[in-house]
């Protein structure tokens, strides 16, 4: 029987209670009125009778054979027996036959037009089936309910045996062909038509609800609606964007092409926002990346190059997008990163490397940073700070720094210039630093020095300038050089810059002694000179004593004298070096002609030795000069060499080298534009050589450091295989240097002789107290 | 959809199947799941205009069932799985729905078959504990006094039902 063929009939009298003939008779009128009219409405009277029939039907009692009697007390449910089976099965084969209707109609429909029919469908049934289930409530409560509750399979309560019923005649008949009409107009979407896509959320909806548990018919799973709409809509999305990705890429560039996929990606998420069922979405971006990046990722990776050569940072946060969201997109970018910035940092350096023995400090380490702020900017704004990207930079920015044209020359220069940079930076100059630009500077000296290897050269250079800022008083500011050591300090630890402040406790304790040494000179009433005295630890400062003899000028003995006493009385038992060739002073010129006011000359304490000879004579032999003063050539000539050279003292005969045979003479017509002349100015040959000397120590510190490593080490495991030790050895001191393996054996050699070491069996090193 | 408020206020007609009608809040009437559903499928409208038609129930049935709705109409509709079992495991009755119950063992019989058709389970299950607690402790005799059962079984369908029924005596 067609539906629809009863639908005007108006609903026959109540059926007899125990009649199932009869009764579906009357049944089918009305559930024929609510599947095909629903929107009609349904009069009261026939819900009720609906119900009413389907109640009485099941409360009947014809089934045991009593005869209908009202008195319930007679016991007729004996057995519990329930009676519904028939009504089920009625209900069942009415909708097959329903349903197979629908699927004949549904043979005149395709496409769109198809699409409406089924939603259109869907809809009357369900909304149908929600009626039916409320009049068929009487048997969902008990006959199904018993039915279930003892476990037969394939019967549920009247709502699910709708879905059940959908299921299994029409969809599975026409769900193919639903599917390709989805299909079809989603292809229309994404080849920029505007289309109906309520349609395909619909039919969304209805294969989700057609998930039904079998097991337990309170639940649903996706089961149905992966199989039958996920799986051909994720081949389909992956045929489109194969054919279209592959198209597409032929006839236009790399970068046209990732604008198009980025596109293309965020259009299909959006899409599972709209019309989609959310969990599309993780394996819809799975096929979709598939297609449009893993695919292509050769080409892009190609392209990656191209666009570091030129910049193109935002074309660069594109590709990082993009090949961020397939699995190991990103590690091929990463290793040409790190090759270009290597390269970039190289480049840089040899520009300004072509003599490296004049390069400036300051050009060499600006070179090296705007290298690394250039890609540290990239790294931010394009592959938005990715902890491996910074490695990489960091990576690329070591190798740079530590391994280039300049260090070529010599392997320390990288510190070496870097200490030299922040020493200038210190330094009191002429060209005044604002506080906060120094500052600054500061900070980026420091982006540099965390990639130094060897950090422990810094520390020697920095130090041994340190010594001389203080020394000499010519710092800039406390609080720069306090800036700088709490910078090293948190970068290196305590032990880096132990020396480094203790340096500063000895001129903050000189400062105090200076002003106790003055009272007490007070207090003795005698004038003496106005001196001052710093008292340097010999452990802390990078300081040697002098090369030469010197016998100090009769001016300065009593003040010499009276300070030598006066520290002794304070601190019995210490020992004093005089560091003559760090002392300095000033003398006044009064004997020269023509000058309205007396010269003052600022001097080393050696050439103030030579000068005070001229208090007595204007003309003295070279050998008069070293035989009074008692210093030896090193220390005489330099000396007397810029003496000359400022046309204080004027050299015969005329043209004649400093040296045994020159005479020198007072030159009373000296003449200057400044009042003050500055004679102590250190010579070339002498910083080269404290370079020389700084480097030559470095080695024997090396050692030494590497041989305290390996003693705290087996000091704390006792035991330890050697192998192990090495490595561990490398640990502990990769923050001052990177250590050769040979020299760490060879450390281990030493610590063997001298019995902190022993060898045991089985390749074990073991420590002895 | 009207407001809950206007819910609570509104007011629907029940037609017995003698012809009487009854008028009873909105609210009291849900109790019954049948109405309950009814009025959600057939809308405000449909019930605003016309009586609704309970064809099983005549009108004293209707009037009790009405009483015992009324005063449970506080009580929460859509009691928890757990808590409906452990009310269905005892035979206890509160006490103002055990004199609701003591009425002639007809009309009892009665309200247990309205409870059925309108589907109020609770009022359901009072019912069934009602007739449950008149059989409790009484001999097959007793019972069958009580309810004025004849006895149909032959002597020997009685001894074997006693047999396959002794594992539930009380001993």
């Amino acid at each position: 029987m067609a539906p629809g063929a009863t639908m005007m009939q108006p609903m026959p009298l109540q059926p007899v209670r125990d009649d199932i003939d009869n009764t579906w008779e009357y049944l089918q009128t009305g559930i024929t009125k609510i599947m095909m009219n629903l929107q009609d409405g349904v009069d009261m009277r026939t819900y009720m009778g609906i119900y009413t029939a389907v109640h009485n039907f099941c409360t009947s009692q014809k089934a045991i054979g009593f005869s209908a009697s009202s008195n319930i007390s007679s016991g007729g449910h004996r057995g519990a027996h329930l009676l519904g089976e028939d009504l089920y099965k009625k209900l069942t084969e009415y909708l097959t036959e329903h349903l197979r209707g629908l699927v004949a109609e549904s043979k005149a429909h395709t496409d769109e037009a198809l699409l409406a029919f089924y939603i259109r469908e869907w809809h009357r049934y369900t909304d149908a089936a929600k009626y039916i289930h409320h009049l068929f409530r009487y048997l969902n409560r008990h006959w199904v309910k018993r039915e279930m509750d003892e476990g037969k399979k394939s019967i549920y309560d009247v709502y699910t045996l709708h879905l059940v019923r959908w299921r299994d005649v029409l969809f599975a008949q026409v769900s193919i062909k639903v599917m390709e009409a989805v299909l079809k107009l989603v292809e229309k979407q994404r080849n920029g038509e505007t289309i109906e896509y309520n349609q395909i959320k619909q039919v969304v909806e209805s294969f989700v609800s057609l998930g039904l548990d079998e097991g337990d018919s309170s639940k649903t799973t996706l089961d149905v609606y992966r199989f039958h709409f996920e799986k051909p809509f994720l081949e389909a999305t992956k045929g489109f964007y194969k054919n279209e990705s592959k198209q597409f890429v032929a006839e236009n560039s790399v970068v046209e092409y990732m604008k198009k996929a980025e596109a293309r990606l965020d259009e299909e998420a959006e899409r599972v926002k709209i019309y989609l069922h959310p969990d599309i979405a993780v394996s819809l971006k799975k096929a979709c990346d598939q297609v449009l990046i893993a695919d292509h990722s050769n080409i892009l990776r190609d392209e990656f190059q191209v666009l570091l050569d030129n910049d193109r940072e935002e074309d660069m946060a594109r590709m990082y997008s993009l090949l961020l969201r397939i699995p190991d997109g990103l590690d091929p970018l990463r290793s040409k990163f790190e090759a270009h910035v290597r390269n970039a940092g190289l480049a840089a350096v040899a520009k300004v490397a072509s003599d490296a023995d004049k390069l400036e400090p300051k050009v060499y380490v600006d070179a090296l940073l705007e290298i690394h702020t250039q890609y540290q900017g990239l790294v931010k704004r394009a592959f938005k700070e990715e902890p491996e990207f910074t490695r990489s930079l960091d990576n690329a920015c070591r190798e740079f720094v530590n391994r280039n044209e300049v260090c070529k020359s010599g392997s320390n220069k990288s510190p070496e210039l870097l200490a030299k940079y922040t020493d200038i930076l210190l330094r009191k100059s002429s060209t005044g630093v604002e506080d906060r630009e120094l500052e600054n500077t500061l900070t980026q000296i420091m982006t540099v020095f965390k990639y130094i290897e060897d950090k422990d050269v810094f520390q020697k250079f920095y130090s041994r300038m340190l010594a001389r800022r203080l020394v000499h008083s010519n710092s800039s500011s406390d609080d720069a050089e306090t800036s700088m050591i709490s910078k090293l300090k948190e970068a290196c630890g305590f032990e880096y810059t132990n020396k480094l402040q203790r340096m500063f406790q000895d001129m903050q304790i000189s400062k105090d002694l200076n002003t106790g040494f003055k009272e007490h000179v007070q207090s003795l009433g005698v004038k003496g000179l106005d001196s001052s005295y710093s008292i340097l630890g010999t452990g802390f400062w990078p300081l040697t004593p002098p090369g030469t003899t010197f016998n100090p000028p009769e001016d300065i003995m009593a003040d010499y004298e009276r300070f030598s006493r006066y520290y002794r009385n304070k601190h019995e038992g210490r020992k004093l070096t005089w560091l003559w060739q760090l002392c300095k002073g000033e003398v006044k010129a009064n004997y020269i002609k023509n000058a309205k006011m007396p010269y003052t000359f600022q001097v080393s304490i050696y050439q103030m030795a030579i000068l005070l000879l001229f208090n007595d004579k204007d003309k003295i032999t070279y050998d008069e000069i070293a035989s009074t003063t008692q210093l030896n050539t090193d220390s005489l000539d330099p000396s007397l060499s810029i003496l000359v050279k400022a046309k204080v003292l004027t050299v015969s005969p005329d043209g004649e080298k400093v040296g045994p045979g020159a005479t020198f003479t007072l030159n009373y017509d000296f003449k200057n534009k400044k009042f003050r002349v500055n004679l102590n100015v250190g010579m070339k040959s002498e910083t080269k050589q404290e370079e020389a000397e700084t480097n030559k120590t470095i080695e024997e510190d090396r050692k030494l450091l590497l041989q305290s490593a390996i003693v705290r080490i087996m000091k704390a495991r006792k035991r330890m295989k050697h192998q192990q030790l090495v490595s561990e050895t490398i640990n502990q001191i990769r923050g001052r240097f990177v250590p050769k393996v040979g020299d760490i054996k060879k450390c281990i050699e030493i610590l063997l002789d001298k019995e902190y070491l022993e060898r045991l069996d089985d390749d074990d090193l073991g420590y002895l107290a | 959809m009207s407001d809950s408020k206007g819910k609570a206020s509104q007011k629907v007609t029940l037609a017995s199947n003698d012809g009487s009608h009854i008028e009873v809040d909105r609210v009291v009437a849900e109790r019954s799941m049948l109405i309950k559903n009814l009025i959600e499928d057939l809308g405000d409208d449909a019930i605003a205009t016309a009586p609704i038609p309970i064809p099983n129930v005549n009108d004293p049935v209707l009037r009790k069932v009405v009483e015992w709705c009324d005063h449970h109409r506080g009580d929460s509709l859509q009691s928890n799985e757990e808590e409906n079992d452990n009310r269905k495991k005892t035979t206890d009755i509160e006490e103002w729905d055990q004199k609701f119950m003591q009425v002639d063992q007809e009309m009892l019989f009665e309200i247990i078959l309205a409870a059925n058709f309108l589907d109020i389970k609770a009022l359901l299950d009072v019912g069934c504990k009602t007739v449950a607690n008149m059989i409790k402790g009484k001999s097959p005799e007793e019972i069958r006094k009580t309810f004025n059962i004849t006895n149909d079984f032959t002597p020997e369908e009685e001894e074997q039902i006693r047999r396959e029924n002794e594992w539930a005596e009380d001993r």
